[in-house]
């Protein structure tokens, strides 16, 4: 029992698609291997797939005399395997599962896989830096708001949601969902939505399920679907904030390693021997995306834009005030 | 390039490279020095066919340089699972795997005698019996196909369990795998099943979204595996420093410790040839083996889960199994409107002790093994602290030779105070 097999493979998948098929022309076998292959497949593929003269293709289509193609084999089982039912099972322990499950389908998924070995156990696993004050699954409440949302988002429907926001304000919201974020380090569940005035789409935002106070359920959107690229271009920060990166104390690595999730573009440093890095990101993340960066010291330099250093700026000024300022050192030495 | 194929035998090899363009992505082709300059034209080009639009070129006057760009947060499925998919097999594998799934999905059962006369006369192929017993072998260790014995004879069928069937059957399941397949372990498995259901995510984005760590997957089930059965486990890494060295070590592994906010997955392991704990990160682990079991397994995890909760992250510090150190206490100030720093603190601090000493002030307690590690959240603080004391004098001296090099360089002050 292995993840790596040929049996999850892209080609075996493209195979198993085509034998759903009744009758095909060699256009479409193209058009599946554009689609589910990889960018070069179709370079590859072609020659095993196609029935070949000299008998060199799998021989798992046939050409019929009306020039089209038929799949040798029909309606390949698409049989789940021991690993992924393992795989389920160890979901099952995931507290966050019963906000997708009732407590009945739980059941009797449970009673299905009672044979099967979870792939991993709980204990095999400990996240030692997530934030302690995460959403609470095991809320009747949570639950349902999230299930609310979720039906929302697939069925295009407009919710009235009334919140508190981060600074303790209620607030509310006529909004059509279409997203859900989770962040592993808050361990939290955010809501992105397209704000909705008078019938129309304007702007948008983030709404934490956990601080949903009450959701009222609206009718189906039926104008024009948002884009998600436009959305998500105008919550971008207008510049990304360029850094300077020294060797230092394996800092190049840390940096790489943890910025890792964002879009950036990366450059040798040629001066100093470290990089420097752009970093693209969401406006509404600036505090964090700057506090991460400090703490690296002096390792990290914010360069621009000019707004981001000069928070930087004021953070280490305050501190330096703090530890050596007229009140600070001669008081506070290190023991 | 002359025998070059998007698939591959070796899932070790790729992964280095892939993991090398995605993190480190400002390499050029002449800094690439741990293979030949021809295997990294192959493996590029493999990575390419596999990531697409995800690769970005930038030029610059060292050369062109690769890179696997990806807003991580914007992605309903992880790019890199694109190399799982890509294992290579022979005309043999699958001719049999889809004839045989079409000899027996109806139902029938069939001893591997029958089975290999009913591919040969109807599917016209000329398999001998030896292949169809290691392939029903391979496929009953997967789970695709039910062997039963009758007296002396063995039985094959195919299994019952459908992946769409199963995701139809009950109501939310393809949502949560839809979720699972991007957050938590081995989403790359629950992708599988969306793929095999032919459904895709179209539901959750994920906040700090490390991708890369599903290439480490393909190691972990022999690590978890040690585990369960108590045993040993050999493994081998690259040296982060000589690329070309290979290093091979013997622990005894106790759990998989997951930073979500660094992004790195670590080892927990006893190291018995030292008497201590350690910590190894996963990513540069290529390859496990478990080996024979370990004797003191029960009394030694049960020294590991005591000691744990005393690590700020991974390391145990320089002493043995069970460490003295001062508690580092942090003196914070924190305004009058800002509750939202005590929050920070309440939901950060981990095993810390959080007390308030007076109006703004308020004081934090770290009895952690290695005073160090807690050092960049720590500075994560910078504008509040007040006063730092404890843990070690190398930790307090780095703290503020740290504050002072920052101020010189945002503030341009010279401080005296401080030589």
């Amino acid at each position: 029992m292995t993840i790596f097999s040929e049996i999850y493979g892209t080609y075996y998948r493209i195979v198993s698609r085509l034998s759903g098929l009744d009758s095909f022309s060699d256009r479409e076998v193209y058009d599946v291997i554009g689609e589910d292959g990889f960018r070069d497949s179709v370079l590859f593929l072609p020659q095993k797939l196609l029935p070949q003269a000299d008998g060199s293709d799998w021989g798992l289509l046939k050409r019929g005399e009306d020039g089209l193609l038929y799949p040798a084999v029909k309606d390949h089982p698409r049989v789940l395997t021991k690993l992924q039912k393992m795989w389920l099972k160890a979901k099952l322990s995931d507290p966050r599962v019963r906000l997708f499950l009732s407590d009945e389908a739980l059941s009797k998924l449970s009673a299905r896989l009672e044979d099967v070995p979870p792939l991993y156990r709980t204990a095999h696993f400990r996240v030692f830096d997530k934030f302690s004050d995460g959403d609470d699954y095991e809320s009747e409440f949570y639950r349902r708001n999230f299930q609310t949302v979720l039906k929302a988002i697939k069925e295009r429907r407009l919710l009235k949601i009334n919140f508190t926001s981060g600074h303790d304000r209620r607030m509310s919201r006529v909004c059509l969902p279409f997203k859900l974020e989770y962040s592993e380090k808050n361990d939290k569940f955010r809501l992105y939505c397209h704000d909705v005035k008078n019938g129309r789409i304007n702007g948008g935002g983030l709404i934490n399920i956990g601080r949903i106070d009450k959701i009222t359920v609206g009718k189906i959107y039926s104008g024009e679907m948002p884009s998600e690229n436009d959305f998500f271009r105008n919550i971008r920060a207008r510049q990304p904030i360029k850094v300077s990166i020294s060797p230092e104390r394996n800092a190049v690595d840390r940096f790489l390693n943890e910025f890792a999730e964002y879009e950036k573009r990366v450059d040798r440093d040629l001066e100093n021997g470290g990089c420097t890095a752009e970093i693209y990101y969401d406006g509404r993340d600036e505090t964090e995306l700057l506090i991460q960066l400090l703490g690296f010291g002096a390792a990290v330099e914010i360069l621009s834009p000019e707004s981001v250093r000069r928070q930087a700026a004021e953070r280490v000024r305050k501190q330096a005030e703090l530890l050596f300022g007229k009140n600070g050192l001669k008081e506070l030495q290190p023991q | 390039m002359s025998g070059f194929s998007e698939l591959i035998k070796n899932f070790s090899k790729t992964r280095d490279f892939v993991r090398d363009f995605f993190i480190n992505g400002f390499k050029t082709r002449s800094e690439f020095d741990k293979k030949s300059a021809r295997t990294y034209d192959n493996e590029k080009r493999r990575v390419e066919s596999w990531l697409g639009d995800n690769m970005r070129y930038n030029d610059s006057v060292r050369g062109r340089m690769i890179t696997i760009s990806v807003d991580s947060r914007r992605v309903s499925e992880n790019p890199l699972y694109q190399a799982y998919y890509s294992k290579s097999f022979t005309d043999n594998d699958i001719r049999l795997h889809f004839f045989m799934f079409d000899a027996l999905k109806g139902g029938g059962k069939y001893t591997l005698k029958q089975l290999t006369d009913i591919l040969n006369v109807r599917y016209n192929a000329l398999f001998d019996e030896q292949t169809v017993r290691n392939k029903l072998k391979e496929y009953v260790d997967e789970g695709l196909i039910i062997a039963e014995k009758q007296g002396k004879t063995a039985f094959f069928s195919l299994s019952e369990d459908r992946a769409d069937e199963i995701l139809a059957e009950y109501p939310g399941l393809s949502d949560a795998v839809k979720f699972f397949s991007e957050s938590g372990e081995f989403g790359v498995v629950g992708n599988g099943i969306l793929k095999s259901a032919r459904l895709s995510n179209d539901l959750f984005f994920k906040k700090h979204n490390y991708i890369v760590h599903t290439l480490e997957d393909a190691v972990l089930p022999d690590i978890l595996r040690a585990i369960d059965e108590k045993r040993f486990a050999a493994f081998t890494t690259f040296s982060s420093k000589n690329a070309k060295t290979e290093k091979t070590s013997r622990v005894v592994p106790m759990q998989i410790a997951v930073s979500a906010q660094t992004g790195r997955r670590y080892l927990m392991a006893y190291v018995p040839s030292a008497g201590r704990f350690g910590s190894f990160r996963l990513d540069r682990i290529c390859s496990v083996k478990p080996a024979e079991r370990y004797a003191d397994f029960d009394k030694i995890y049960e020294k590991y889960l005591k000691n744990a909760p005393r690590c700020w992250g991974v390391s145990f510090g320089e002493r043995r199994e069970e460490g003295q150190t001062q508690p580092i206490r942090l003196t914070i100030l924190v305004g009058e409107n800002e509750k939202f720093i005590i929050d920070r603190l309440e939901r950060e601090k981990r095993a810390g002790k959080l007390k308030q000493l007076s109006d703004g002030l308020w004081e934090l307690t770290l009895d952690v093994f290695d005073a160090t590690e807690p050092l960049p959240w720590i500075k994560s603080f910078i504008g509040r602290i007040v006063s730092i004391e404890g843990g070690s004098r190398n930790m307090r001296e780095t703290f503020l030779n740290d504050v002072s090099r920052m101020d010189k360089m945002y503030n341009g002050a010279e401080n005296d105070d401080i030589q």
